[in-house]
């Protein structure tokens, strides 16, 4: 009998987790989302007020930023002062796939800037920056309808359907 | 003599790199690429065609790399140059985009000069450092060399601060040796740069490269009146050359400078007291 209830409680647990790592995965994304917004952010103003070159201006991002962005934004810089790419979407791509740990609303985020970035003058980039931070700003909106219930109801259903299975093989 | 070889090979598209590494640091003065063309390695001894054609997605990798990846770090597009790391000019040849405020960009590329830059120390042994001196030559006599030389012997040897106006970025880039003495005021416009190291620096000499305007050729008859030494760069061939023209004309006549200093295709050069 003992064997039987352990048997439960973990099938419940495991079942439980996948909930629960939906909603991590689910915060992460968020997360990434806002830091991103706020690394775009900061961005605009370093070239609006101070022309910064792209690999300086990543360097300097990186330093506000933490985390899997900070990793991106140093190895973006790298890939640019390396010269070895053609242009800066490569360069992107490059970093990209050197920062595993990014959710894939923030890499189609950061790839759709490396399009724009280092192709335009001022007025252009800077355009090209605020439409990347529209997008952030548009998936975050999506992520955040019904957030709470969503994310209680993955755990919920989990636990359940945990449970769920728990009575079907006792 | 001194050159940012690495800086040069970095701006060059991969298969190129190795060819030009060949040629050699001392003897390469320029690389000229052309869309669909080979590009030619220039030196003292002639030109030499590497064997592959350079595609515009080449020519665009140069330009990429000399503005470091930054179109808006690097107005001068639209005046037909870029001063890449490593104080390396890339002259440009495209087609324009012109708007209101003039030219503004290049929209393709055709063909690119890169000019290599050279510190090349005491060449200007023998000039005097206690007057105001033009320097004149035709392009690539060694102008901006010359110039770089005598800044930095005047600052070591003479006393006071050596102020450089140095619009294009290429007089004292990272890594050469500016002297002890020298303040650097790099990508600034002439004008504003001369009369802001007047106000500001408290020189006992300002040198610029490559004086082509009315409004250069004013700020320097201004700041010559104040009790400091010039030195400055001009495109002539000879005297005969520069007094025919009405821009610098004025300038001869005001008396602000005291010596010429002539640059031959040798890039040898002798004086001339006006």
């Amino acid at each position: 009998m003992t064997i039987k209830i352990i048997g439960a409680v973990l099938i419940i647990l495991g079942c439980g987790s996948v909930g629960f790592a939906m909603t991590a995965a689910h915060r992460r994304e968020e997360g990434n989302l806002r830091a991103l917004i706020a690394a775009l952010d900061f961005m605009q103003c370093e070239l609006q007020y101070r022309l910064t070159p792209l690999p300086d201006l990543c360097r300097l991002t990186a330093a506000q930023c933490g985390g899997a962005l900070r990793s991106l934004f140093i190895h973006l810089a790298q890939e640019l002062e390396d010269q070895i790419s053609p242009d800066v979407f490569h360069c992107m791509n490059a970093a990209l796939a050197k920062t595993p740990k990014l959710t894939p609303q923030a890499v189609s985020a950061l790839q759709a800037l490396g399009r724009s970035l280092g192709r335009f003058h001022l007025e252009g980039q800077l355009l090209g920056l605020e439409n990347a931070r529209h997008n952030c700003r548009s998936a975050l909106e999506k992520l955040s309808e019904n957030q709470e219930v969503r994310l209680r109801g993955y755990q919920t259903l989990s636990l359940c359907a945990g449970a769920a299975l728990a009575i079907l093989f006792l | 003599m001194r050159c940012a070889w690495e800086e040069l090979l970095n701006l060059l598209p991969m298969w190129m790199r190795q060819p030009v590494d060949r040629q050699g640091r001392d003897t390469l003065q320029e690389i000229r690429l052309r869309r669909g063309r080979p590009p030619e390695l220039v030196s003292r001894a002639g030109s030499i065609w590497l064997e592959r054609q350079a595609e515009e997605t080449d020519l665009r990798f140069v330009i990429n790399a000399a503005s470091r990846y930054s179109p808006w770090a690097s107005s001068s597009v639209g005046q037909g140059y870029l001063t890449a790391p490593g104080g390396h000019r890339v002259g440009v040849c495209g087609e324009a985009v012109v708007q209101e405020k003039g030219i503004t960009a290049i929209r393709e590329y055709h063909s690119l000069c890169l000019r290599i830059a050279r510190d090349v120390p005491d060449i200007a042994r023998g000039l005097a450092l206690d007057r105001s001196l033009l320097i004149l030559g035709s392009p690539g006599t060694g102008k901006t060399t010359l110039l770089r030389d005598l800044v930095r012997t005047r600052s070591n040897r003479a006393p006071g601060a050596v102020v450089v106006v140095d619009e294009r970025g290429e007089l004292f880039p990272v890594g050469f040796d500016c002297g002890k003495r020298t303040d650097v005021l790099t990508l600034c416009p002439k004008p504003q740069g001369i009369e802001m190291a007047l106000r500001t620096m408290g020189p006992a000499c300002i040198a610029v490269d490559e004086i082509t305007s009315e409004r250069d050729c004013d700020a320097l008859v201004q700041a010559g009146w104040c009790g400091i030494h010039v030195l400055a760069t001009v495109h002539a061939s000879s005297r005969r050359d520069l007094e025919r023209r009405q821009l610098y004309r004025h300038v001869l006549e005001c008396g602000l400078f005291e010596e010429l200093v002539i640059l031959q295709k040798d890039k040898s050069w002798r004086t001339e007291r006006i």
